[in-house]
C-alpha cells in the first residue's frame, strides 16, 4: 500500500509513528497547519498507548498481564480493550473459526516466535487454542484465559483498533480528510483529498504486482497475505497466517482485501476480516453484510469480489478507468 | 533497614546462576492487606491522569471513587474509563465527598497549589505530580500545608518507587561506581508539546506547556522528575546552572516563546556537572539518566537499568551469569529486581525490564502509605527541592543567565 500525494493546494500533514512492528502514518488535510499536527499527534498518541496495551511482546502490556495470569483467574480490562475482545469473539463466530485470536500457543510451536518449528508441540498447542479458552465477564469488565500456557495474540486485529481509535479521536477534532494507514496492513480513509472523489489505495500480490487500485471515500479498507514472514519445513515455505480451524499455515488466498463502511470499530473488523477470509479462501455465509471482500485465489490469476449489491466500492485495474465493484466481479490481477 | 543491608550477594555453587538479589517489599510481591480498602478520587483526567487511572486499576482494594476535571471533553473521557466513578467539573465538590479517602492530583502544574492545599485542608491523603508548582512560593505554600497535616503527601516523583533505581541506587550507594566523574540525563520526543481541543476555544487553557507566564517548559516539566534522580542517588543539590535553548523544528515556529530544545550544565558540589538535554525536536535517545564513575557507569532508562564496569572495578563473580546487553563498545549488565529469585527459577531473561510502567509503582507506594503508614517514597520537602530546582534551570534556559542554586531557595520554609 503507498499513501498517495493528495493534489490540490490545501496544507497536508503527514505524521508517521512506529508501532506493533510496523510504521502508521497519517496524511491531513487542513487549514491550520499547527493545529492540525497536534490532532495528528494527538491521534498517533492513541496508536502508541493501543501498542503498550496489546503487544504480547511487551513485558508491560495489558496483553502480557492477561497471558501471565493464564489459568490463575481474571484481569481487569478498560472498556476498548474489552469492546475489542468481544469484537474478534464475533468474527471467529462469524467467519467459522477462520479467526482466532487465541492463536498463540501455535504460532509459537510453527515456528513464528523465536524457536524452530516442532511438530510434536504443535500437536499439544492445539489443545490451548480456541475462542473457548478466552472468558469474558463483560459486566465486571474483566477477561481471563482458562488453561496456563493459553495465550491472546491480537496481530491480526489491533492495528485495525488503534486506527479506529485515532480515526474517533481524528473525528472528534473535526478531521473530515484523511488517510491513515498501518504499514501495508490496514488504511483509514476519510474524506477525500482535496479535487479528488476519494483517496486511492493500489494493493500488491504476493507477487508485487500492482493489482486493483481502490478508490475509498470513509472507508476502511485492509489486506492480508501469508507473505513477509515465512517459516521453511521439510522444504516447503509456509506463510505465517495459520489457519486455526487445521492448526496449520492457512492454504486458502493468495491475498484477501476487506472494506467496510467508516464507523466505530470498523477498522479492527476489515483487519480481522481480511485475515478470515485469507484463511477460507472465500466469504463465509456470515460475513457482515456491509463487507465488500477481494480475495486472490492461491494460484488464481483474477481478484473475485464479493460485497453488497449497491456497493460504494470504487476499483480500477490500471488506475484510470474506474468500475465499481458489483457482486462477484472479477478483474485480473 | 539500611541500602545497605537490602542488598546481599549470593554464590550459588556448581555453576549456578549467580545473581544479585533485592527483597521482595520492593518490587511487585506488595499487597492490600486484607479487609483495608482505599477510595481514591483523582483530580486532573487529562493524559497523565489517564494514564493514572489505568494503573489504579491494577492495584487491588483500591476504589476509583471518583474524577474531576473542567474540561467537559476529558470528564467524559474519563468517565468512559472509570466506570462507577462520580464525576465532578470542581474539585471542591469533590473534596465534599466524605467517601474519599485520597487524593491523586494531575492538573497543570501552575494550578497544583489550590487544588493541594484545598484537598490536605479536607483532610485527604494526596498524591501530587511532579513538578510540585510552577512558583517557589507555591511550593512552600504546599509544603507547609503538608507538613501540618498528619495525612500522607507523596510527591509524584517516580524514580524513588521504581525497583530497577532502587537496584541500582543500592549499587551505587556501595561504592560500586565509587568517584562520580560526570552525570548525564536525556529526554528526547518529537512532538509540538500542543494539546489540541474539540473545542478550539479551550486550547489555549489546555496549551498551558507552552504560556510562558506558568510554563516550566522542559526544563521544569520534565527536568525535575530526572534531577530528582540525582539529589536521590547522590544526596546532593546543585550549585549552580548554565542553561540555553531555542527552536530546532521549524514546524514548532509557530509563535510560541518556549525553547523546543534545550541544553543546561548542572553544577554540583566537588566538581562533578549534570548535563541535562531535553527536546521536542528529535527523539533520538528516549529518556535517560546516567551516573559515570571510576569503577562503573549506571545508566537508568526508567523501564530498564545497566551497570557498565570498568575493567579495573574489583568484581564480586556473579557478573559472568548476569544478563549483559552489547551497546556499541560497551556491555552494560542488566538491573534485574528479585535477579536470585528468578535465576533460581531459571526465569532470570523474564526479570529484564519492569513488569509495570514506573508510575504503577509510585501510585502502589502511595497506596502503601495510605493504608500501612509505611514511609513516603517521595517527600513534600524531596519534591519541593527537585521542583525549586526545575524552576531554577527553566530560569537559566529563558534568561540565559548563570543561576545560583542557594540553601535558602532549597529551603522548605
Amino acid at each position: 500500500m503507498t499513501l498517495p500525494d493528495p493534489p490540490g493546494a490545501q496544507t497536508v500533514i503527514r505524521l508517521a509513528i512506529a508501532a506493533m512492528g510496523t510504521r502508521f502514518e497519517l496524511a491531513l488535510c487542513a487549514a491550520d497547519a499547527a493545529r492540525a499536527r497536534a490532532i495528528g499527534e494527538l491521534a498517533l498518541e492513541e496508536i502508541r498507548l493501543a501498542h503498550e496495551r496489546l503487544s504480547a511482546f511487551q513485558p508491560q502490556s495489558l496483553v502480557s498481564r492477561i497471558n501471565r495470569r493464564a489459568g490463575a483467574g481474571w484481569t481487569v480490562v478498560d472498556p476498548d480493550t474489552l469492546a475489542l475482545l468481544e469484537q474478534a469473539r464475533d468474527v471467529h463466530a462469524r467467519s467459522g473459526g477462520a479467526f482466532d485470536i487465541t492463536l498463540g500457543p501455535l504460532m509459537r510451536a510453527w515456528g513464528f516466535r523465536d524457536a524452530e518449528c516442532d511438530a510434536g508441540a504443535a500437536s499439544a498447542a492445539r489443545r490451548l487454542v480456541g475462542m473457548g479458552m478466552l472468558a469474558i465477564d463483560a459486566p465486571s469488565r474483566r477477561v481471563a484465559l482458562a488453561q496456563p500456557g493459553a495465550e491472546l495474540d491480537l496481530g491480526a486485529i489491533a492495528k485495525g483498533h488503534a486506527l479506529d481509535l485515532a480515526g474517533a479521536i481524528l473525528r472528534a477534532h473535526g478531521v473530515r480528510n484523511c488517510l491513515l494507514h498501518a504499514g501495508t496492513s490496514t488504511a483509514l480513509a476519510l474524506g477525500a483529498p482535496p479535487g479528488a472523489s476519494g483517496w486511492r489505495v493500489a494493493l500488491a500480490d504476493r507477487g508485487r504486482r500492482l493489482g486493483p487500485v481502490v478508490t475509498l471515500r470513509n472507508q476502511t479498507l485492509s489486506v492480508s497475505s501469508p507473505s513477509g514472514r515465512t517459516i521453511r519445513v521439510d522444504g516447503a515455505a509456509h506463510g505465517h497466517v495459520l489457519d486455526p480451524r487445521a492448526g496449520a499455515p492457512a492454504a486458502g488466498a493468495q491475498c484477501a482485501c476487506a472494506i467496510l463502511p467508516a464507523a466505530a470499530g470498523a477498522c479492527a473488523g476489515a483487519d480481522a476480516w481480511s485475515t478470515a477470509l485469507l484463511v477460507c479462501a472465500a466469504r463465509p455465509p456470515r460475513a457482515p453484510a456491509e463487507l465488500t471482500s477481494l480475495t486472490l485465489a492461491r494460484h488464481g490469476a483474477s481478484w473475485r469480489i464479493d460485497g453488497p449489491a449497491s456497493s460504494t466500492v470504487s476499483l480500477t485495474c490500471d488506475q484510470t478507468s474506474p468500475r465499481h465493484a458489483g457482486a462477484r466481479e472479477e478483474i485480473p490481477a | 533497614m539500611t541500602d545497605l543491608n537490602r542488598r546481599t550477594f549470593i554464590a550459588q555453587s556448581a555453576g549456578a546462576l549467580s545473581a544479585v538479589a533485592l527483597t521482595p517489599s520492593l518490587a511487585s510481591a506488595w499487597r492490600m492487606p486484607r479487609g483495608a480498602a482505599l477510595s481514591v478520587g483523582v483530580i486532573g483526567v487529562g493524559r497523565q491522569g489517564r494514564q493514572i487511572l489505568s494503573e489504579l486499576e491494577k492495584i487491588d482494594g483500591v476504589t476509583l471513587a471518583a474524577i474531576c476535571d473542567i474540561d467537559p471533553s476529558r470528564l467524559d473521557s474519563g468517565q468512559r474509563r472509570a466506570q462507577g466513578a462520580r464525576a465532578f467539573a470542581d474539585h471542591r465538590a469533590l473534596l465534599d465527598d466524605p467517601d474519599i479517602d485520597a487524593v491523586i492530583i494531575a492538573t497543570p502544574t501552575h494550578t497544583h497549589r489550590e487544588v493541594a492545599v484545598d484537598a490536605i485542608s479536607a483532610g485527604r491523603h494526596i498524591y501530587c505530580e511532579a513538578p510540585l508548582a510552577h512558583t517557589i512560593e507555591d511550593c512552600r505554600a504546599i509544603a507547609s500545608t503538608a507538613r501540618a497535616s498528619a495525612k500522607v503527601f507523596q510527591a509524584g516523583f517516580q524514580g524513588r518507587s521504581n525497583p530497577v533505581y532502587n537496584l541500582a541506587r543500592s549499587f551505587y550507594r556501595s561504592d560500586s561506581v565509587r568517584d562520580l566523574v560526570q552525570m548525564r540525563a536525556v529526554h528526547a520526543r518529537k512532538t509540538s508539546w500542543r494539546i489540541p481541543s474539540p473545542d478550539p476555544d479551550r486550547e489555549r487553557a489546555l496549551n498551558w506547556r507552552l504560556d510562558p507566564a506558568v510554563s516550566l517548559g522542559l526544563a521544569g516539566e520534565w527536568g525535575a522528575q530526572q534531577f530528582d534522580v540525582f539529589h536521590w542517588f547522590t544526596g546532593n543539590f546543585p550549585t549552580r546552572i548554565r542553561a540555553g535553548g531555542f527552536i530546532a523544528n521549524p514546524d514548532n515556529r509557530d509563535g510560541r516563546e518556549i525553547p523546543d530544545t534545550i541544553h543546561a550544565t548542572l553544577e554540583f558540589p566537588g566538581g562533578p556537572t549534570l548535563v541535562y538535554q531535553a527536546t521536542l525536536a528529535s527523539s533520538y535517545e528516549d529518556e535517560y539518566e546516567l551516573l559515570c564513575g571510576t569503577f562503573a557507569t549506571i545508566k537508568l532508562a526508567w523501564s530498564h537499568g545497566w551497570m557498565f564496569k570498568e575493567a579495573d572495578a574489583p568484581t564480586q563473580g556473579w557478573e559472568i551469569y548476569a544478563n549483559k546487553q552489547q551497546f556499541h563498545t560497551d556491555e552494560g549488565i542488566t538491573l534485574i529486581a528479585e535477579a536470585t529469585k528468578l535465576a533460581a527459577q531459571g526465569r532470570l531473561q523474564e526479570g529484564v525490564g519492569l513488569e509495570h510502567p514506573p508510575l504503577y509503582y509510585a501510585l502502589q507506594d502511595f497506596v502503601k502509605s495510605c493504608v500501612e503508614g509505611a514511609e513516603v517514597a517521595t517527600s513534600v520537602e524531596a519534591g519541593l527541592r527537585s521542583t525549586v530546582v526545575g524552576i531554577l534551570a527553566n530560569r537559566a534556559v529563558m534568561t540565559g543567565e548563570v543561576v545560583e542554586v542557594t540553601q535558602q531557595e532549597l529551603a522548605v520554609g
